[in-house]
């Protein structure tokens, strides 16, 4: 039984994973760029959160659970539009400089972004206002338990990473974004808009960060300006498990990260946690090097 | 290759004439004492390093509009290490260079290390208010001193309150591997042993972590009476909240990184209720006139008392320096050091009386409490340490 409830806390941290996941690899897919801002954007959606909650906390209306939900809008916009701004002040002017300056201009803009959090916010743990009627949990047959937030929480994220997965796999302008995934001169060449596509990227990898860090904080209560590295990385190591440039693969990578951690730490120990957790990464990278779900790359001539 | 070598010696020279030029540039109070401190002034304990920079300041500033200390001014020189002991080993540096006599710090154990190697081997006397491992004192470092209790006597006083006030038979122990939380558990496991009691649980955490569900999932499992946890504030908060998130029904006891407001604020008081800090006094349960005298000058000035124990232990430690420097009449850290090693008796302090320092720089006594949270998140004192300050001795 202990067993189960520890797959149970393996699935809750491997779903933030996984949710973070999805901006690095939809990023990396387009622009075959690493986009390492993202992890701090994530951060800031967390502070844009902590900001939503307190104004929403404040109003002349009963505050409650239905916050979350304006909350997790505003901070989608506001990270959105974080998004796109990184993309045209960082990323664009360097789209045809090659690989090596965009990369260094992320890791330029996750430290600016890391700092303007400290500046603006302080340097101390931030905690998230108590909301009423998520503190319970419902107690299963066996001593297995779920915490309300937990369930919430777990839901939230897969049904965006669902809501992702249909726009991309159904829709006209998912499809365009496909295409451009695989070949952008040829998607160009078909008439479809590639910088809008990327801007479009930028507009939806980043928000979904932003909700993760808002669902991140929410879950935890309590955060500092560091969430964005600690839980940045764990996501980008999800997303190159998983196969870096495909969506499943994320959220396949991001949860197999989140139990075998979780395993780890319950039946090891958590200073074991790491080795444990990165050893089985690197087995699974020489058995298969692009990633679980990842394509084969042939060879160009 | 020669080429770069001699820009990069070239650049170092010029640097290091510049240093010249500003240390040059501070030397407006010429007979100042020189007074520093180093905390945590970000990072996870920057609550804690913030306490420390409020008390000296106010203590400082209280000294020099009293015409200074032997009519000198003193000068506050004050670093920040992060709680990390790469940074701490800079700004130690950065003190000695700026001609620091005395300083107080660091915060935790892990920066206070570092630190007291660069101050010994400057000649400068090194206070700590708050850095309670034991090893810190087993180097022999004639100028390190502590205003602080000994670990071994906190992990004595946590293992006879578990065993004796709580009843536990099953007591589990769980640290971060800091020098000062592994140490602690180490005292306790050691005091549980001799008693005969079973630690049926002994692990660590990491402090970077933020989800502890694993670990939880499996103490909740052993079916512990209770758990001692030896870290800091915020993983102990963390640690709480998401025990009650898993409807596990542990009971904690934390040591003396605790003891702040912040951990409830971290956990939530709900989650907070029923589980027990053990600590060296809070201010509110400090009464001595000093302790008074200082909570009221700092509220008026801050706009509230201090609530954590480690922000009177610097004005404790600022208390030291000043009336060793007083009581010799001199600035030379030697001096100063034999005089509390040998001299200093029975000084009337913010935390009671300071009985005096053994050979190796400890705070002779102990004045442990055992306090439980309850339903507000208030600090309420459960058992006090048996044979408190008076009666201590070794």
């Amino acid at each position: 039984m202990q067993l189960l409830q520890q797959l149970l806390n393996g699935v809750t941290i491997g779903s933030f994973y996984a949710l973070v996941a999805l901006g690095y690899t939809m990023v990396y897919g387009v622009l075959k760029l690493i986009n390492f801002a993202h992890g701090d954007l994530f951060m800031w959606g967390a502070y844009a959160g902590l900001t939503a909650l307190t104004l929403l906390a404040g109003g002349p209306w009963a505050a409650g659970t239905w916050m979350i939900v304006p909350a997790g809008i505003l901070v989608f916009l506001c990270i959105a539009l974080a998004g796109v701004l990184v993309d045209r002040i960082a990323y664009r002017p360097l789209r045809s400089a090659g690989r090596l300056p965009p990369l260094i201009s992320a890791l330029g803009v996750a430290f600016v972004l890391q700092s303007l959090a400290r500046n603006l916010y302080g340097a101390s743990w931030r905690t998230y206002p108590q909301i009423a009627g998520l503190s319970g949990g419902i107690a299963l047959p066996g001593g297995l338990r779920i915490g309300a937030l937990q369930i919430l929480v777990v839901a939230i994220a897969f049904l965006l990473m669902a809501a992702l997965s249909l726009f991309v796999h159904r829709t006209r302008i998912g499809t365009a974004m496909r295409a451009v995934s695989i070949d952008p001169l040829a998607a160009r060449l078909m008439g479809i808009h590639v910088d809008r596509v990327i801007a479009l990227v930028f507009l939806i990898g980043p928000g979904l960060g932003g909700v993760a860090g808002l669902i991140v904080a929410l879950y935890y209560g309590s955060f500092d300006f560091t969430l964005g590295w600690t839980f940045g990385l764990k996501a980008f190591i999800a997303a190159i498990l998983g196969g870096i440039g495909n969506i499943p693969g994320a959220m396949l990578g991001g949860l197999l990260l989140g139990v075998v951690e979780t395993l780890a730490s319950g039946y090891v120990s958590p200073q074991w946690k790491d080795v444990i957790a990165y050893a089985t990464l690197i087995v699974i990278l020489i058995a298969r090097p692009t990633g679980l779900l990842g394509e084969r790359v042939a060879a160009k001539v | 290759m020669h080429i770069s070598e001699r820009v990069a010696a070239a650049t170092l020279s010029g640097l290091a004439s510049f240093a010249i030029l500003l240390s040059g540039c501070g030397g407006g109070q010429s007979n100042a004492i020189k007074i520093g401190l180093q905390g945590p002034m970000t990072g996870d304990y920057a609550y804690e390093g913030k306490g420390f920079e409020n008390a000296v300041r106010l203590l400082a500033d209280r000294a020099n509009a009293a015409g200074g200390i032997l009519g000198r001014p003193v000068q506050l020189l004050i670093e920040d290490d992060a709680g990390d002991p790469t940074q701490s080993a800079l700004v130690a540096q950065r003190l000695v260079d700026g001609g620091a006599i005395a300083v107080i710090g660091a915060y935790n154990s892990t920066a206070t290390e570092p630190a007291s190697e660069i101050y010994n081997e400057a000649g400068i006397l090194h206070i700590t208010p708050s850095s309670t491992a034991v090893r810190l004192t087993q180097k022999g470092f004639p100028l390190f001193f502590r205003v602080c209790f000994v670990d071994d006597r906190q992990g004595q006083f946590a293992g006879d309150f578990m065993t004796q006030v709580l009843g536990a038979k099953r007591i589990g122990i769980l640290h971060d591997n800091s020098t000062y939380a592994q140490g602690l558990g180490e005292e306790a496991r050691r005091h549980l042993e001799r008693l005969a009691v079973d630690v049926a649980f002994y692990d660590a955490i990491n402090p970077t972590d933020k989800d502890f569900a694993p670990i939880l999932t499996r103490i909740g499992a052993q079916r512990l009476d209770a758990v001692f946890f030896t870290g800091y504030h915020s993983q102990f908060g963390l640690l709480m909240k998401q025990s009650r998130a898993l409807g596990l029904p542990i009971t904690w006891v934390a040591g003396d990184a605790c003891n702040n407001p912040v951990m409830i604020e971290i956990a939530g008081a709900v989650n907070a209720q029923g589980n027990y800090v053990i600590t060296e006094p809070l201010p509110k349960d400090l009464d001595y006139p000093e302790a008074h005298d200082f909570m009221a000058a700092y509220a008026a000035r801050y706009g509230e008392p201090p609530a954590s124990t480690w922000t009177i232990m610097a004005a404790e430690a600022f208390h030291v320096i000043r009336t060793a420097i007083e009581q010799t009449g001199s600035d030379d850290p030697g001096v100063l050091a034999n005089h509390l090693h040998t001299t200093l008796k029975d000084l009337n302090g913010l935390t009671g009386p300071i009985l005096g320092f053994d050979e190796k720089g400890d705070r002779l006594g102990t004045i442990h409490l055992a306090y439980r949270i309850d339903g507000q998140g208030h600090f309420v004192v459960h058992e006090r340490q048996p044979g408190e300050v008076s009666a201590a001795q070794d």
